[in-house]
């Protein structure tokens, strides 16, 4: 078992995301920044179906009942256990010693991995928690959730994963670029803009240039993570892992996969550029990103 | 109208495919059969909309040209009219019909009978005279977009979305309508209220609706 001293403000348990209901309006959830997620997986031995706790509000503790390998990832965190401990690392902790998570201004989502996963009750297939459509709930003081069999020992504590958040994000442009003047697509891939307060696990906003398409709106289309909708104020919308199923804002490009965390990450008032890419690049960045984590 | 079925790039591990672009049931329905298509190809998930079908393939299982052909082979495949009602899984006997018992109280049925000219009873005898098909499901889990709505009912999307509507809301807008199954904020036209719980993560079908069901609104 794994006991919550401290939960933070919206932590959850999550996998990899739910995939068999997104024809009943369920997002596939999953976690805000895939790659720190899976670098927390990875270091303690673990797969990416098994679930994992993405920490939001910048404060979260717990211990558990038995010695297990762990592993802290996410932008800007630190760990301590008694002593500080290094982030994005596995690290082997005792039973009953407290292990405290902590971020800066600049921490938007941590995650924690413990050997074995978090093997709460699946909901429709998946354990990552959706509290908006009644999937579970947000994580509180005194928690408990049961965990599998380690996968991994102390003898894999040490590892490290090494990850540079930058302030750049590769997009691929489309579906809808169509629907943008040429100017108003090269100012997107030009223009410098501000990550605004209210983004959350559904999509990361941002100020800026204005944007806009041609025509407001679209007949609704599905949608997936990463696409950069433009609503009629201009101002982009990068959706993420609570994203709704469907939309109808034009899409000026989409980011790519290995570059969601960025954006996921940007921090109220740091700016973001976008620069466009091809598919080939991108696939190849997410094999570059797959092979750093073999090597955990 | 119908135009050249499209496929364009999403991201390096989606595809969007266009097969029309306006509301128009035909489209729906070809939408539908190619998102099943491609689900039997275990490639990915696909959601279908009013004239579109978003197609997600794994990296590791496809590559986007490889996805390309795929798409290209079931959107022909989907060309024939005939073909659409053809599938076993499309027989008339296999759609459900689903009743919502309905109270019409919503705060805006006054305003939409004014739009519309007509009465309240008017608005309300054509909102439940029609049996309505499911589209698809998007916006919240378990939200179908029904129709068609009789078109003497007028009722455009809100300039300003409400903040919040409440979970059980029975609304209009554009043609269509639909029933809130959560509290958010929404900018379709609420002329009523129900009580069926539409979405019920603890149910093995979560969701009261599915895409093809028909929907009938009875009074309350």
């Amino acid at each position: 078992m794994i006991h919550i001293e401290v939960a933070g403000f919206g932590s959850t348990v999550q996998d990899h995301g739910r995939f068999g209901q997104l024809r009943a309006g369920v997002p596939t959830s999953g976690p805000a920044d895939p790659f720190a997620f899976r670098a927390a997986q990875a270091l303690v031995g673990n797969v990416a179906r098994d679930a994992a706790i993405e920490v939001v509000g910048a404060s979260f503790a717990f211990r558990c009942d038995d010695s297990r390998l762990i592993a802290v990832t996410g932008r800007d965190v630190t760990v301590a256990v008694r002593d500080r401990v290094p982030s994005w690392s596995s690290v082997f902790v005792r039973a009953g010693d407290v292990v405290r998570v902590t971020g800066s201004a600049r921490t938007r989502y941590a995650y924690v991995a413990i050997s074995g996963g978090i093997t709460s009750e699946p909901i429709l297939g998946s354990r990552s928690l959706y509290p908006r459509a009644g999937l579970g709930r947000m994580l509180t003081a005194g928690d408990t959730l049961p965990l599998g069999a380690a996968r991994a020992t102390a003898e894999d504590a040490g590892r490290h994963v090494s990850f540079e958040y930058g302030d750049r994000a590769a997009a691929i442009a489309g579906p809808h670029v169509d629907r943008f003047d040429a100017a108003t697509v090269a100012r997107f891939f030009d223009a410098e803009f501000v990550a605004a307060a209210q983004s959350d696990r559904q999509g990361a906003r941002f100020d800026g240039p204005g944007v806009a398409s041609r025509a407001g709106e679209i007949l609704t289309c599905g949608v997936i993570d990463g696409a950069v909708q433009v609503p009629s104020s201009g101002q982009p919308i990068v959706l993420l892992a609570d994203h709704q199923t469907t939309g109808g804002y034009p899409i000026i490009a989409t980011v790519i996969e290995a570059d969601l965390g960025i954006v996921a990450q940007r921090a109220p008032g740091e700016t973001l550029r976008f620069y466009r890419v091809e598919r080939d690049a991108a696939l190849a960045r997410g094999r570059e990103l797959r092979a750093v984590l073999a090597t955990a | 109208m119908t135009i050249e079925p499209r496929i364009r790039p999403f991201g390096e591990r989606g595809l969007l495919v266009e097969l029309g672009e306006t509301f128009d049931e035909r489209a729906i329905e070809r939408a539908r059969r190619v998102a099943d298509a491609w689900e039997r190809l275990h490639v990915g998930a696909a959601v279908p909309a009013y004239a579109s079908v978003v197609l997600g393939f794994a990296a590791d299982l496809l590559t986007p040209e490889e996805a390309e052909r795929r798409a290209s082979e079931i959107i022909a495949s989907t060309a024939d009219a005939r073909s659409v009602g053809a599938a076993a899984d499309e027989q008339p006997a296999d759609r459900r019909t689903v009743e919502i018992p309905t109270r019409y109280d919503g705060p805006d049925l006054a305003d939409v009978a004014t739009r519309s000219g007509l009465s309240v009873d008017e608005v309300v005898a054509l909102h439940t005279g029609r049996t309505y098909t499911a589209y698809f499901l998007g916006f919240q889990p378990g939200f179908a977009y029904c129709g068609r709505l009789d078109p003497r009912i007028v009722a455009p999307r809100l300039d300003r979305p409400r903040e919040r509507v409440p979970a059980g809301g029975v609304a209009v807008a554009d043609g269509q309508t639909g029933i809130y199954p959560f509290a958010s904020p929404g900018g379709w036209r609420l002329i009523g209220s129900t009580d069926l719980v539409m979405f019920d993560a603890s149910a093995d079908e979560p969701s009261r609706l599915r895409a093809g069901d028909r929907v009938r609104f009875v009074p309350r």
